[in-house]
C-alpha cells in the first residue's frame, strides 16, 4: 500500500457555506476599498484591469477554493488515534495517538455560531503538532470533544 | 529552611551593574546628548545612572524565596508582586549560570525548569556558589529516585530500573579542545559579529568620517579603488575570523559532556560559566550539523534535541561546538546509544528520494536565480539598468545549479535502530536523529505538485527541538513505510499495512 487512506468522515456542508461567507466578507472589503479610493476620493486612475482582477479573485476566494476545501477537510477518530486532513491546493493529513493528546478544544465564532457550526482543536506536547477540525456541526463538535477526552484519558501517559 | 529569605546580600552590587549594563544605551546616548549639546547640565546623566541603582536595590530588596518541603517559591516585585511557586516533582532541569560578576563575587544563579518553557522557569539569581551547587545536587538527587519516567518523555509503561550502582558515578564523555577554534571561522558567527561591529561603529563614529565623496582625496584615482575594495574585503575577512575564534572560545572555553547515572551534564564558558544537565527521559535525539565552510573542512558541530526546553533554539542544547567530524560522530553515538553506542543513525547510508525529489530540488534552486535574470533583463531593456547588470544576474544562473544538485545529493532518510534519521540542506546541511518513543504523532503534506509528482513532505512531530523532523519530498509509499517502521501501531490505526505483511 503506498498511499495513506483518507479520513473517514467529512465536515458539515454548511462549513462550505461559511468558508464562503468569510470569503465573500473579505472581498466585499476589497471592492470598498477600491471603490472609496479609487472612484469616491479619486485617488488614482482607475483602469480596467483593476476590476478585472478583483473579480478573478473573487471567484477562486468564493467558488473555487471553499468547494475545493470542503473536498479535502476530512476527520476521523479510532479507538487508538486522531487523523484529520486539512487544506486545498497544499494538504496536510495529521496523525496523533490518543496516549499523547493534551488538550482537547472547542471553540466557535461569531460567523459559526450563525451557522450552528463549531471547530474542535487537538493539542499534543508538539508545538508543531496540533490537530484542528473546523466546521463541525455543534452537536457532533461536542459529543467529539466528550468522546476524545474520554479516550484520551482512557489511553493514559502524561501525554508528553 | 521554611522562612522567607532574600539572596545573597552580594546580589546588591551586582543587580546595580547589570541594571546599568541593561541602562547603558541610554547611558551613553545621555553623556554623547549632554557632551553634544554644552551646558545641558549633568540632571540627565546622572538620572541615568541613579534610576538603574535604584532599580536595582528595589529588586534585591523585594525578592525573596523560601524552600518548603515539596516545593520553592520565589516572591518578587514592588509594584506588581508576583509569586512563582515550583512543585520539586515537576522539577526537569537544574542549570547552573554564573556570569563574570557573579563569579567575582563568588555567586551563581540556579534555574529550575518544569519543561513548560523557559519563561516558566524559576531563577534564583544569586545564592553563593555552594550552596548553589549544593542546592542543585538535593533537587537533582531528588529527581533521580523519583521515577524518571514520570518526568521524563518515555511511555510510561516501561519505567526503566535505576541504574545498577557498580556503575562509576561520573564519565568524561568529551573535553573540547581549544585547536578546534580553528574551525570557528567557517560558521557564519564571525561575520555577524563584524556586521555587529560596523554597525555599532557606523553609529559611534561622526558622520563626516564616513563621506564617500572625500574618498577620491584619500586614494590615488583609477586603480586606487580597487585596492581600497581589496583592503576593506580583507579586512573584514580577518576581523570576523579573529572575532569567531575569541567568540568560540569564549562561550565553549573548557567545555565538558559528563555522563552521571541518569543524566549527561554539560558545563562550560570562560567568562560566564554554564552547567545544563538533561535527563535521559528528556533527550529525544540529535542533530548534526554542517554548514558549508565546515562540511568543506570535515568538521560539523552537534546539538542534542531535549523536551521540556521550549521551542526552536531553546529546545536544542549544543553538546559539540564545531569539532572534526570524527568527534562528533563519535559523541553522538555515545549519547544516542548510551551502554550500547550506535553510530548507526549517523555514518548509514541513507535512502534516496529518487528521480521526482532531484527535480523538484533542482527546479526550486533554479527558479529564483531564473527570475532574478528575467527581471534584470526586463529592466535593462526598459533602460533603467546599465547591460552590465546583467553579468552578476547570470552568474546567479551556474550557482543556482550547484545549489540545486548539493540539496537533491543532500536528501535521504533511514528508520535505523529505532531512530528516525533525516537529512537535508546544503548551504547548512543538517542530518536529523529522532528516537521513536519521542516521535508524538506524523503530518503527511503535499501541494498539488507534490501530488502530481507522488512526493510527501512527511513530518515527525515531537516535543523537543524545532518540535518537527521533517523528511523533505519523500515518496509518499517509501514514507509511510518510514513512518510504520517507527510507530507500527499507529499507522495501524489508520489501516496502514506495510506490504510484505498483507
Amino acid at each position: 500500500m503506498t498511499s495513506l487512506r483518507p479520513p473517514a468522515h467529512r465536515v458539515h456542508p454548511r462549513a462550505r457555506l461559511m468558508w464562503q461567507l468569510a470569503a465573500g466578507t473579505e472581498v466585499l472589503v476589497l471592492t470598498a476599498a477600491l471603490v472609496i479610493t479609487g472612484v469616491v476620493l479619486d485617488l488614482y486612475a482607475l483602469r480596467w484591469c483593476m476590476p478585472v482582477l478583483l473579480a478573478a479573485y473573487a471567484a477562486v476566494r468564493v467558488v473555487v477554493v471553499p468547494v475545493w476545501r470542503f473536498r479535502v477537510h476530512r476527520w476521523e477518530v479510532t479507538a487508538q488515534a486522531a487523523y484529520t486532513q486539512t487544506g486545498w491546493w497544499s494538504r496536510e493529513r495529521r496523525l496523533a495517538p490518543m496516549s499523547r493528546i493534551q488538550t482537547v478544544d472547542w471553540d466557535q465564532g461569531p460567523l459559526e455560531r450563525l451557522l450552528g457550526l463549531a471547530n474542535v482543536t487537538i493539542t499534543t506536547a508538539s508545538a508543531a503538532g496540533a490537530l484542528s477540525i473546523a466546521g463541525l456541526d455543534q452537536a457532533t463538535a461536542e459529543s467529539l470533544v466528550a468522546e476524545l477526552t474520554a479516550k484520551a484519558e482512557a489511553a493514559g501517559g502524561d501525554a508528553t | 529552611m521554611s522562612d522567607w529569605q532574600r539572596l545573597d546580600p552580594r546580589m546588591l552590587v551586582v543587580e546595580p551593574v547589570s541594571e546599568l549594563r541593561r541602562f547603558l544605551p541610554v547611558l551613553v546616548g545621555a553623556l554623547l546628548a549632554g557632551g553634544f549639546a554644552r551646558g545641558g547640565g549633568l540632571g540627565w546623566e546622572l538620572l541615568a545612572v541613579v534610576v538603574p541603582v535604584a532599580i536595582g536595590v528595589a529588586r534585591y530588596l523585594t525578592t525573596r524565596y523560601r524552600i518548603l518541603e515539596g516545593r520553592v517559591e520565589l516572591r518578587r516585585g514592588l509594584l506588581q508582586r508576583r509569586l512563582r511557586t515550583t512543585q520539586l516533582d515537576r522539577v526537569r532541569t537544574v542549570d547552573l549560570t554564573a556570569s563574570l560578576v557573579h563569579r567575582l563575587l563568588g555567586l551563581a544563579t540556579v534555574r529550575i525548569g518544569t519543561g513548560a518553557g523557559a519563561d516558566q522557569d524559576l531563577e534564583l539569581d544569586g545564592l553563593r556558589a555552594a550552596d548553589a551547587q549544593q542546592l542543585r545536587e538535593a533537587l537533582l538527587a531528588r529527581m533521580a529516585t523519583a521515577a524518571p519516567g514520570d518526568a521524563g518523555t518515555a511511555p510510561t509503561e516501561d519505567v526503566p530500573a535505576p541504574p545498577p550502582p557498580d556503575r562509576p558515578v561520573l564519565r568524561p564523555v568529551l573535553r573540547l579542545d581549544p585547536a578546534w577554534a580553528r574551525y570557528a571561522p567557517l560558521t557564519s558567527a564571525g561575520v555577524v559579529a563584524t556586521a555587529a561591529l560596523l554597525g555599532v561603529a557606523s553609529q559611534a563614529l561622526p558622520d563626516s568620517a564616513w563621506r564617500l565623496d572625500r574618498l577620491p582625496e584619500l586614494a590615488p584615482a583609477g586603480w586606487g579603488w580597487l585596492l581600497l575594495a581589496a583592503v576593506g574585503v580583507l579586512g573584514a575577512a580577518v576581523s570576523s575570523a579573529v572575532l569567531a575564534v575569541i567568540g568560540y572560545l569564549v562561550t565553549h572555553w573548557d567545555l565538558t559532556l559528563t555522563r552521571t547515572p541518569t543524566q549527561w551534564r554539560l558545563t562550560r564558558g570562560l567568562l560566564t560559566t554554564r552547567e545544563t544537565s538533561v535527563e535521559d527521559a528528556r533527550l529525544a535525539g540529535v542533530v548534526v550539523r554542517e554548514p558549508l565552510g565546515l562540511r568543506l573542512a570535515g568538521a560539523a558541530e552537534l546539538a542534542a534535541v531535549v523536551t521540556g526546553l521550549g521551542d526552536g533554539e531553546k529546545g536544542t542544547l549544543t553538546l559539540v561546538p564545531p569539532a572534526p567530524t570524527a568527534v562528533v560522530t563519535g559523541v553522538a553515538g555515545t549519547v544516542l546509544g548510551d551502554d550500547l553506542p550506535t553510530d548507526r543513525p549517523l555514518t548509514a547510508a541513507l535512502r534516496a528520494h529518487g528521480p521526482a525529489a532531484v527535480r523538484r530540488r533542482r527546479l526550486r534552486a533554479l527558479a529564483p536565480a531564473a527570475a532574478l535574470v528575467a527581471i534584470v533583463a526586463a529592466l535593462v531593456v526598459a533602460d533603467v539598468l546599465t547591460p552590465w547588470a546583467l553579468v552578476p544576474a547570470v552568474l546567479t544562473l551556474p550557482a543556482a545549479v550547484v545549489l540545486g544538485e548539493d540539496r537533491a545529493r543532500a536528501l535521504g532518510h533511514l528508520g535505523v535502530d529505532g531512530f528516525l534519521v533525516s537529512r537535508s540542506g546544503s548551504l547548512v546541511r543538517r542530518r536529523e536523529v529522532l528516537g521513536a518513543e519521542h516521535v508524538i504523532g506524523w503530518t503527511v503534506r503535499d501541494t498539488w505538485f507534490q501530488r502530481r509528482s507522488g512526493l510527501v513532505t512527511l513530518e515527525a512531530t515531537t516535543a523537543g527541538g524545532s518540535q518537527r523532523v521533517r523528511v523533505l519530498d519523500v515518496p509518499e509509499g517509501d514514507g509511510l513505510l518510514l513512518a510504520a517502521a517507527l510507530t507500527p501501531r499507529l499507522l495501524a490505526e489508520v489501516g496502514y499495512r506495510t506490504p510484505a505483511s498483507q
